[in-house]
Order: C-alpha cells, then sequence, then structure tokens
C-alpha cells in the first residue's frame, strides 16, 4: 500500500511551497491559490494515512491488544470523559493517555501535533468570548469595563470553568480517538467493527471508500497537473479557477463511477454475491482481561472520584 | 459544521445515535432494493467523493474555513438513500481518521449532515421544484443548488439548537455549563450566520456548477437516478393535474388546530374596534373627542349574530367561546365551500363536459 501511494504522491506535491523572502528581495513570494492549498491538504491526508499504517504495524501495549477488546474500551472511556464534569479528575485522565502513548511506542511529540493540531486549539479560540458575563454570568474575577448597555463587565469564574471544562475533554476525546486509530491497522479496525455486529453493508462501503479517496486523490492532482501544464499564464484567474474546480469535480464523478463499475465487474467474476467475508483473527487472552479489568477499574475510579471532588 | 466530542454531553450524542439507527436501516434496505449487487462500489464511490468534497475549504475572515458537505449533490446523482449512507461514511472516515468530528458526537453528525441536510434539500426543494423540469434543464441544476444551499443552511440550524441546548440542560450548581458554553440566541444565529453566507454559497454553487457540468458534458451519470426524465423540454408531457377537493381540508385543519393561538392575543385589531364597548379607549386610540354620528349611528345596526363577538356565553368562557365560534365558522365555511362545489359539479354535468371528456379533450389538444 506505501509503495503505491508513494507512487500517487511525489515529493514535490508532498512539501510546502519554498518560503521565500517575504520582503520580496529574492525573488516573487507566490501565493498558492485555493485549489493548490486544497490539494496540498490532500497530500497531508495521505501522508497521515500512510504514516498511521507503519505505527499500527509496530509493536507496542495497545497494538497487541485484540481489536474488538480495544474498540469497546476505548468506546468506554471515551464515555468516561464526557460523563466526568469535573477538570482535575479529566487532566488525570489525560495524563492517562499520554502513558498508553508511551507503552505503545508512539513518539509523544508526534502525538501531542496529532491531538493538538486543530481541533482543541481552535476550541480554545471559540470558548474564549464565553468566558465573559455576557454569555456566562457569574462571579467576575476579572473586571473589564462597563460597556455592555452600563452593566459591568468581565471573565467570570464560571465561564474560565467552562471553558478549562470543554477544552480539557475535548482534548482527551480526541486522544482517545487517536489512540485507537494509531494503533489499529484499518482491515483490523474494520474486522472488529463486523465483528460488533455493525451491518456488513457500512463496513463493506466504509472499506472500499477508504482505499477510493486515496485512488481518487490521485485522479484529482494528476488532472491539476493536466491543467497545469497547460496554462501559460502566471497570474491565477478566479473565475476560470472555478470553472475548473467544477469541471474537476463533475468530471471526477464521471471517473468515480466508471471506476465503481469495474469495479464491481471484478468482484462479480471473483463470485462476489452481495456478501463479504472477511478473515478474523481474533482471541481474547490473558492480556485482553486484564487490559478490560484494567479499563474498568479506571472508569469506575474516575466517575468516583469526580462525585467526591464534587461536580 | 462538525461537532466535536466534547461539545455534547453523552445523552445528546445517545439521542443522535437512536434517531439515526432507524434512517440508516430504512436507507440501507431502499438502496439494496434499487440498485442490487452493485450498490456496494456505488455508495463507496459516493461516499469517497463526499469526503473529498468537504476537504475543500474555503477561508473565512475570522481564521475559520467553510466547506461544502455535498450532500445534495450526491443525492441528485445517487439517489437520497445513497446520499444518506455515503455522507455518514465519509463523516466515520472523518471521525476516525482525522479527529473532524467526535465519534460519540458520530450519530449527531450524520443526522445533520447526512439525514437532514439531505431529506431537506432533496425532498422539499429539489424534487418540488423539478416536477415538469427536463434532465438538461438550467432549471433542474438551479434546483439542485438551491436544495443544496437551504439543506446545508437547515442542517447549521439544527447544529446551532443541539449546541444552543446543552448550557440549558446541563450545568452544575454554579451555573457553569458542562459542555458547549453557548445558549441557543448566540449559538443558532452564529451557525446560521456562516451557512447562510458562506458554507451555503460554496455549497450553492459546487452543487450548481457540476450539475450543469454534467448536464452538458455527462449525461449517463444523471440517468442513475433519473432513468425515465426526459432529456430535453420538447419530451415534457404534463399529465393534467387533478385537485382532489379534500386536499382543501389540510389548510383548514391547519387553521382550526391553530385557532388557540388568537387567546394569546387580547386586545382587538386596529379599526375593528367596538366604538360603544369601550368609548375612552377608542377615543384615546383614535386621537378623537367624540365618535363620529356616522359610526356612532350604524356601529350597532347589526347586532343579532349568534356568536356576537366570537363569544355565545356572555364572556363567562371567553376561550371555550372562541374556540367553538373557530370551529362552527369552520364547519359553515365547509359546508358551504362543499355546496359551491356540487352545484359545479351539477352544472358541468348537465352540460354533457363529464370529467373523462375533457381529459380526452385535452390531450387531443396538446
Amino acid at each position: 500500500m506505501s509503495v503505491e501511494s508513494g507512487a500517487l504522491a511525489p515529493d514535490w506535491l508532498v512539501q510546502a511551497e519554498v518560503g521565500l523572502c517575504p520582503c520580496g528581495c529574492i525573488g516573487r513570494r507566490r501565493k498558492g491559490g485555493f485549489v493548490e492549498k486544497t490539494l496540498t491538504g490532500a497530500a497531508n491526508v495521505m501522508r497521515q494515512a500512510m504514516f498511521g499504517d507503519e505505527i499500527a504495524a509496530g509493536p507496542g501495549l495497545l497494538q497487541g491488544l485484540d481489536a474488538r477488546v480495544k474498540v469497546v474500551t476505548l468506546l468506554g472511556l471515551l464515555v468516561i470523559a464526557g460523563l466526568a464534569h469535573n477538570t482535575a479528575v479529566l487532566l488525570g485522565l489525560y495524563a492517562l493517555t499520554f502513558i498508553l502513548a508511551w507503552a505503545s511506542g508512539l513518539r509523544l511529540a508526534f502525538f501531542v501535533k496529532r491531538v493538538w493540531l486543530f481541533i482543541p486549539i481552535f476550541t480554545g479560540i471559540v470558548v474564549l468570548p464565553a468566558t465573559l458575563s455576557i454569555i456566562t454570568p457569574g462571579e467576575i474575577v476579572v473586571p473589564l469595563g462597563h460597556w455592555w448597555f452600563g452593566q459591568p463587565v468581565g471573565i467570570t469564574s464560571q465561564g474560565l470553568g467552562a471553558a478549562a471544562l470543554i477544552v480539557t475533554r475535548v482534548a482527551v476525546s480526541i486522544s482517545i480517538v487517536v489512540l485507537l486509530t494509531l494503533t489499529t491497522p484499518w482491515p483490523k479496525l474494520m474486522g472488529a467493527l463486523r465483528a460488533l455486529r455493525v451491518p456488513r453493508l457500512f463496513i463493506q462501503v466504509i472499506a472500499m471508500a477508504y482505499r477510493y479517496i486515496l485512488h481518487l486523490l490521485g485522479s484529482v492532482e494528476e488532472m491539476y497537473v493536466a491543467r497545469r501544464s497547460r496554462t501559460v499564464t502566471a497570474s491565477s484567474d478566479l473565475k476560470a479557477g472555478r470553472a475548473f474546480v467544477a469541471a474537476t469535480a463533475g468530471a471526477l464523478f464521471g471517473k468515480a463511477h466508471h471506476l465503481s463499475e469495474e469495479v464491481h465487474q471484478a468482484m462479480v467474476s471473483r463470485g462476489y454475491t452481495g456478501d463479504a467475508r472477511a478473515l478474523d483473527s481474533f482471541g481474547i487472552g490473558v492480556r485482553e482481561i486484564v487490559w478490560t479489568a484494567a479499563c474498568v477499574i479506571t472508569g469506575c475510579a474516575v466517575l468516583g472520584i469526580d462525585r467526591v471532588i464534587g461536580r | 459544521m462538525h461537532i466535536p466530542d466534547g461539545y455534547l454531553s453523552p445523552e445528546t450524542c445517545a439521542v443522535g445515535v437512536a434517531v439515526m439507527v432507524p434512517a440508516w436501516s430504512a436507507s440501507g434496505r431502499r438502496v439494496r432494493g434499487t440498485v442490487k449487487s452493485r450498490y456496494v462500489p456505488l455508495l463507496a464511490i459516493g461516499a469517497a467523493y463526499s469526503f473529498l468534497v468537504m476537504m475543500l475549504n474555503v477561508p473565512i475572515p475570522d481564521g475559520t474555513t467553510a466547506h461544502a458537505v455535498g450532500a445534495v449533490l450526491i443525492a441528485v446523482i445517487l439517489g437520497p438513500w445513497a446520499a444518506v449512507i455515503a455522507v455518514s461514511t465519509a463523516l466515520a472516515i472523518q471521525a476516525l481518521f482525522f479527529g473532524d468530528g467526535g465519534v460519540l458526537a458520530y450519530g449527531v453528525n450524520c443526522f445533520n449532515m447526512a439525514f437532514v441536510m439531505t431529506t431537506v434539500g432533496y425532498f422539499l426543494v429539489y424534487k418540488p421544484l423539478t416536477r415538469y423540469v427536463s434532465l438538461t434543464s438550467a432549471r433542474r441544476a438551479f434546483a439542485a443548488a438551491l436544495g443544496g444551499y437551504v439543506g446545508i443552511c437547515t442542517a447549521a440550524l439544527c447544529c446551532g439548537i443541539e449546541l444552543g441546548l446543552q448550557p440549558a440542560l446541563f450545568h452544575n450548581a454554579h451555573g457553569q455549563p458542562l459542555y458547549a458554553p453557548y445558549h441557543l440566541a448566540q449559538s443558532v444565529p452564529a451557525m446560521l450566520l456562516a451557512h447562510l453566507t458562506l458554507a451555503g454559497g460554496v455549497e450553492f454553487a459546487l452543487t450548481l456548477g457540476v450539475v450543469a457540468y454534467l448536464q452538458r458534458a455527462n449525461l449517463p451519470i444523471l440517468r442513475i437516478n433519473h432513468g425515465s426524465v426526459p432529456e430535453t423540454d420538447a419530451e415534457i408531457v404534463i399529465a393534467p393535474r387533478r385537485v382532489r377537493w379534500w386536499w382543501a381540508l389540510l389548510p383548514i385543519a391547519v387553521m382550526g388546530l391553530t385557532t388557540p393561538l388568537g387567546l394569546l392575543y387580547n386586545s382587538g385589531a386596529y379599526g375593528e374596534d367596538n366604538p360603544k364597548a369601550d368609548t375612552a379607549k377608542f377615543l384615546h386610540r383614535n386621537h378623537l373627542t367624540a365618535i363620529p354620528a356616522g359610526l356612532n349611528h350604524y356601529a350597532n345596526f347589526w347586532h343579532h349574530a349568534l356568536f356576537n363577538g366570537y363569544d355565545f356565553s356572555h364572556d363567562k368562557h371567553p376561550s371555550v367561546g372562541y374556540v367553538v365560534s373557530a370551529f362552527f365558522g369552520a364547519a359553515v365555511i365547509s359546508a358551504a365551500l362543499l355546496a359551491i362545489f356540487g352545484v359545479v359539479r351539477l352544472v358541468r354535468r348537465t352540460r354533457g363536459l363529464s370529467e373523462e371528456n375533457e381529459a380526452e379533450l385535452q390531450a387531443v389538444g396538446t
């Protein structure tokens, strides 16, 4: 898979644009258009998917667990994180995800970057106004004047508490999901979902869609390169860019449909009748029992402490 | 619009999943029934396509980005039920691999973007607008685009309501919100503003562009979901639409059921006051010193009404009087309408223009 994906994403596409001197003394700084940025984003998607497969195949605590047990227990921890109402308790749970990441052989810097890169920081910015007394009324700890219809405005302790709580919970939740997906190879994850009675239709569609995404990204990239190689002008035409995006999206559907017909015929020729079988190699051993017990104890402890400390 | 984990209470997430399970099961059954064994690769293509469409982010000045969902576009191409599954699949891959949208919040996200967006955009906008429209008509592309716009805005409204309910339902003893902190008055306008302008615009432009491109360049793709729709406007045959009389009952029933709303308003409508009932109020309201002579003379010219002032119990039970008056009025009007219909039908029959002859004449005419 990695060889195939490597062929789809050449290095120049995966690399970010060269940042020349912003003052303009060296050459001309080019700003990539939105089409180009989307393609760069697409390349990142592929890189993440490829890198993820390598980690999932490596040795480690979570990698060695039965995928079904892992899905159920981590989902349980996710619900526990949702039910916990105390920031300190959630911080403890967050520390626990670090230990699990370390025990699974993940580089901690990578793990932190993967978790915090977008959503929790974004959440922090989004909930910032919610700390003000206008939105979350309560005890003002940092007064900020009287500019709201003559009423005192300031950061309230309730608002700060709510913001801290939501950012921590979001970080814990994403950490748990990242732990699951980084340590489970894609086919095993699908097998686990199948074993947990998720309808076969959905498993098949998800599994095939995942492969199609990589394939379709390759098609988009080829179309874009073909277009650029025929373009003489240096300046970008926004109107032409939009028309290109719409036409690409339309043509992509045509290509995708053609592909689905071919795939379907290939499936039928191999004996496909609308039902799929997978080689599920699951086994519950001592390791799984100990892990499940540890998760149950952790869950009860988290909820217990959460109640004792107070909500 | 992808709600991450931690923004919604586990209870809300459970409701989301509970609502989506029947929707998924119904969609699965319908899709399986229509495209047979071909459905799996086709749905997978739809899902991969939706995933790529959601990746096409357009930057917004406030630092975030807006993206299209493509649910209505996929519904137009592959059918609405396939779209529900395709978008749900794309959301599952996003939630698992890219942390975009939560795993616990998966049901709620699917409800907004896969279910609400598709059903509203396709069944309430696209379908009614393309009743007698050919496959290559510009109107069809526009209807699809409008469906996408209305769909994404409705989905955003649902998202705003779900987030806005959290602080009211889940907070601790100190009034500190436990999940998303914004109230309905803040979350709904915030979500709607971004989607009515930017994301809605992106969705509109993308759907319009793709459907117009397919009409121009790849009609067989549009045939997947529009098997029997004629290709050009010239081939359209508009069947004579018979409006059955009982359709008239629907608005009457709606109005009847909403009658109690009138009880919320105490004061009479402007210009309809009885000057003799409350003279002082009437004079004050109209800036007069005396009741005009003509008005004074004719105001109570007729006072033998059965339900005078929408009442029959002399204000002992005003609410009951009001509701009974409303239903009596509706019944009288319905009876009158039925009588008129009866007379019209009788006249037509005696003239020898039965409905069948009429239909035949129309067919010959076209």
